[in-house]
């Protein structure tokens, strides 16, 4: 997507569109030859930015883990048997990093397990939130009038309503939750913030000299919106949403530590913090690890979402 | 009992409850006469302060300390005597109870034999639904007071009831039970005063009672129940506290650190968190001993034909670790059950289940499969998520997956009684966890109301089991005429159950109570966890 509006210079067919704010700034610093978008700055200040390089590391990291444990440690913790109790609550030692939970599981394998589960969740509800919010705000924002006015007040009503409590309330009516249900219920109460955004930029970015000019040259609506409008009014939505990313993990485990979200025996570091807790004072390793993922996880994610928005929007700097 | 809610059934060790705290003050009180007012820690009771309406464990603690029954149990189980002066009977049929004198209510009235014929009636009638209903039904007239749902009884009182004098109550049963003496110490057999019939409602904040001691003020609800000593109890002058403030958790972590604190000075139920560091933090202020809890996994026999084999039943249960259980996922606060009936009543047997319930998993996996196993090699297993139970759940469910190979499903139900009612409504098949705790100190509380034909429908056999050998040996067991007849006769009723085993015995509770710095060691709590207030001193 980025690549769409560096691209609209070689085309040459709107050549005036290629012109946001950032880019006569960039301009100046940047030897001549060089073509400057938002989104090439964007990059190049990322380069150079080590809460970014640190966080995108991280997340590399993390995704490795959920996309093959198996790397990572040699136990199932799905396989029968897996679990012994003669080892239960044994501390980490150095063949159990993690030691063992009150089932006597070995938290390493677990904790390493339970990694896919929250970059599911995470990525999942993120995506829909994105997907739902970005569309009904574009046709929100382009469409004024009545259009508008209908879908902006059906956002309102679920705007109205707190995730997390709305999320107890129909995961508690629902029983039991996995991946899925506790995903589709947090982007269900989620999209209302993306939408928002996503109007607002794009009724701003209707009013510039460019989209003016490229309707002048005969650009169709479609165009338009898809050409110049997106493109532009798509950074505070990724932003937003790289920084929900965070936050959606951490009330998945939140969901699963009260005992609604994921179900044993699927692993989740929130039902493992919830596990542990009773003997939090005597063992308390079984909370320590499984938290200890939770919080670089929500930080990586948040941090990179930061990084992000200081690149794409250097007003905020 | 179907139908009847959380009741005597050990719904969790642990009581978890959702609603946020308004735990006021209370704590410690100004000094009387230099002894401080005891404080203990508490769960909300179920029901109002009615005793015929308190069938749970924490509004019982609270009867206990208001009323004084016929009987009592002693350290060793027996049934004392405590307000009656003689409990007799030539066929445990017909019992004639003389009461002692100089017992009065809190306001005055005196307890005579009608008091408690009055507080009979009210609890076996089925207009007033009082949650021990049940427990009149061996009494001669209680089907007249309930003729069935929709229907009014054509009286209100059971004709096996005879005021005979003031101080006289005789007691005609529908059939010899040999135990009914040893039932009168549960609160449901407590008197009733006059008052009481003018204003029931009233009653459940503000119980007028017979007991040591006596209300001050009234229940708050979450909150607290307060109560001072009672100077006219003849027994006033072994009570060395000035008196009790019941004080309501809803979190027993909070009440544990209150109890370090010297916020809270009687604990009886210490936390599972703090059951590694109990000992050390609490010293001979630290009381284990024995508690009549038995812990169960249940089968569903009537609804699901695929547990109907006894082998099938016996191969899960001596699949079943219940040592590493009760050492690791309860932290010796259990231990490993080998009978239906609990070691503290007389007619437990060690050991009477036998290979059954001594762990031996490849014994086990050869009689699983050569009793054909499971459909499916599936297997699910049911759990109420408010009580606890969790972890034991599912090292069950992992022992079972190892040692037998089966795949099992673990499910939570939301409360003890939606298990029940998807049992009733046959929308779960599976095995089920439960628990019992007894009401009166014998053997035939563990065996009839469980595992009879009758307890089907009045009753707690959730199994579905009947076995008509069995009905013979509980009858025998009633109508004996010595003790050691009765037991002999429920010990091979017992015997033929553990040979069926509609449920699994995993093990029996333990008491873990804890006391505060500000009273003295040698606190006695009784076998159904009730304190022995004359025990009670001030450090």
């Amino acid at each position: 997507m980025p690549e769409n509006t560096s691209a609209t210079v070689e085309e040459s067919a709107v050549p005036v569109a290629t012109a946001p704010g950032s880019a006569v700034k960039g301009m100046k610093k940047d030897k001549p030859e060089r073509v400057a978008s938002m989104w090439s700055d964007a990059r190049r200040d990322l380069m150079h930015n080590w809460v970014f390089l640190v966080s995108a590391v991280l997340i590399l990291a993390l995704l490795v883990i959920a996309a093959l444990p198996g790397l990572f440690t040699s136990g199932d913790p799905y396989a029968k048997g897996f679990c012994d109790l003669s080892n239960s609550v044994v501390p980490p030692s150095g063949a159990h990093w993690f030691g063992f939970d009150v089932q006597g599981c070995d938290i390493y394998t677990r904790t390493i397990y339970g990694t896919r589960n929250s970059i599911i969740v995470g990525v999942l509800t993120s995506v829909l939130t994105t997907l739902v919010g970005c569309v009904l705000g574009m046709v929100a924002g382009l469409r004024s009038g009545w259009l508008d006015v209908l879908v902006s007040r059906f956002t309102e009503i679920w705007f109205a309503i707190p995730t997390m409590l709305g999320g107890l309330l129909v995961l508690a009516m629902l029983g039991t939750g996995n991946v899925v249900t506790v995903s589709l219920i947090m982007a269900v109460l989620g999209w209302p913030q993306l939408f928002r955004i996503m109007r607002g930029a794009v009724i701003t970015n209707k009013q510039n000299d460019y989209v003016m000019a490229a309707r002048a040259l005969g650009a169709g609506g479609w165009r338009i919106a898809m050409r110049h409008i997106l493109p532009n009014a798509l950074a505070p939505v990724i932003v937003v949403s790289t920084i929900n990313l965070g936050v959606y993990i951490s009330a998945e485990a939140a969901f699963s530590y009260l005992g609604i979200g994921v179900q044993s025996p699927n692993i989740s570091w929130g039902l493992m913090i919830s596990d542990g807790q009773d003997r939090f004072l005597s063992a308390p390793h079984m909370v320590l690890f499984p938290s200890l993922f939770l919080s670089v996880t929500v930080l990586a994610f948040i941090m990179l979402g930061e990084a992000v928005r200081d690149a794409l929007d250097p007003k905020l700097r | 009992m179907r139908g009847a809610k959380s009741a005597k059934w050990v719904a969790g060790a642990i009581v978890v409850a959702l609603a946020a705290t308004a735990c006021g003050g209370g704590g410690s009180d100004s000094k009387a006469n230099g002894a401080k007012q005891v404080v203990m820690e508490l769960g909300e009771p179920q029901n109002g302060l009615i005793p015929s309406n308190t069938y749970e464990s924490e509004g019982s603690e609270v009867m206990n300390a208001l009323f004084t029954g016929l009987v009592r149990y002693d350290e060793k189980n027996e049934t004392q005597l405590d307000m009656a002066a003689s409990i007799e009977t030539k066929d445990s049929k017909v019992w004639t109870i003389k009461l002692k004198d100089g017992y009065t209510f809190h306001n005055g009235e005196p307890v005579t034999a009608q008091s408690f014929a009055d507080a009979w009636n009210y609890g076996a009638n089925q207009d007033n639904t009082q949650e021990t209903n049940p427990l009149y039904n061996k009494i001669e007239g209680y089907a007249d007071l309930n003729p069935g749902e929709g229907k009014k009884p054509a009286t209100d009182k059971m004709k096996g009831l005879k005021v005979v004098d003031e101080k006289t109550l005789e007691v005609t049963l529908t059939a010899p039970f040999s135990a009914f003496k040893t039932m009168l110490g549960f609160n449901a057999f407590y008197p009733l005063p006059k008052a009481f019939f003018k204003d029931p409602k009233g009653f459940e904040t503000a119980p007028i009672g017979n007991g040591m001691f006596k209300m001050d003020g009234k229940f708050v609800r979450n909150q607290q129940i307060k109560t001072v000593k009672f100077d006219k109890h003849p027994d006033a002058a072994e009570v060395k506290i000035p008196g009790v403030t019941f004080k309501i958790y809803n979190n027993q972590d909070t009440a544990y650190r209150d109890l370090l604190g010297g916020r809270v000075d009687i604990m009886d139920t210490v936390p599972l968190s703090a059951m590694t560091t109990a000992a050390k933090d609490l010293g001979d202020r630290y009381i284990q001993g024995t508690d009549s809890g038995v812990g169960y996994i249940g089968f569903p026999i009537k609804y699901n034909k695929v547990y109907a084999k006894p082998e099938i039943r016996k191969a899960i249960s001596q699949a079943i670790d219940r040592k590493a259980i009760t050492e690791k996922i309860f932290v010796n606060t259990r231990t490993p059950a080998d009978d239906f009936i609990n070691p503290l009543v007389p007619g437990y047997r060690s050991g009477a289940c036998g290979a059954p319930c001594t762990f031996d998993p490849a014994a086990a996996k050869k009689a699983f499969d050569a009793a054909g196993g499971l459909p499916g090699n599936k297997m699910e297993l049911g759990y109420n998520a408010d009580g606890g139970h969790k972890d034991w759940i599912e090292a069950v469910a992992a022992q079972l997956e190892k040692n037998l190979g089966v795949d099992v499903t673990v499910k939570p139900f939301e409360q003890f009684q939606t298990i029940l009612n998807d049992l009733g409504d046959k929308k779960y098949s599976g095995a089920f966890r439960l628990a019992w705790s007894m009401d009166y100190p014998h053997p035939e509380n563990y065996l009839r109301p469980v595992f009879s034909e009758d307890a089907i429908e009045h009753g707690s056999n959730y199994s579905g089991y009947v076995n008509p050998q069995v009905e013979k040996f509980l009858d025998q067991g009633d109508t004996a005429t010595t003790e050691d007849a009765a037991i002999k006769a429920y010990q091979q009723a017992d015997d033929l159950i553990l040979k069926d085993m509609p449920y699994i015995p995993v093990y029996f509770y333990k008491l873990n109570a804890g006391l505060s710095k500000n009273l003295k060691p040698g606190v006695r709590i009784d076998n159904m966890t009730q304190i022995d207030w004359t025990t009670v001193n001030p450090a």
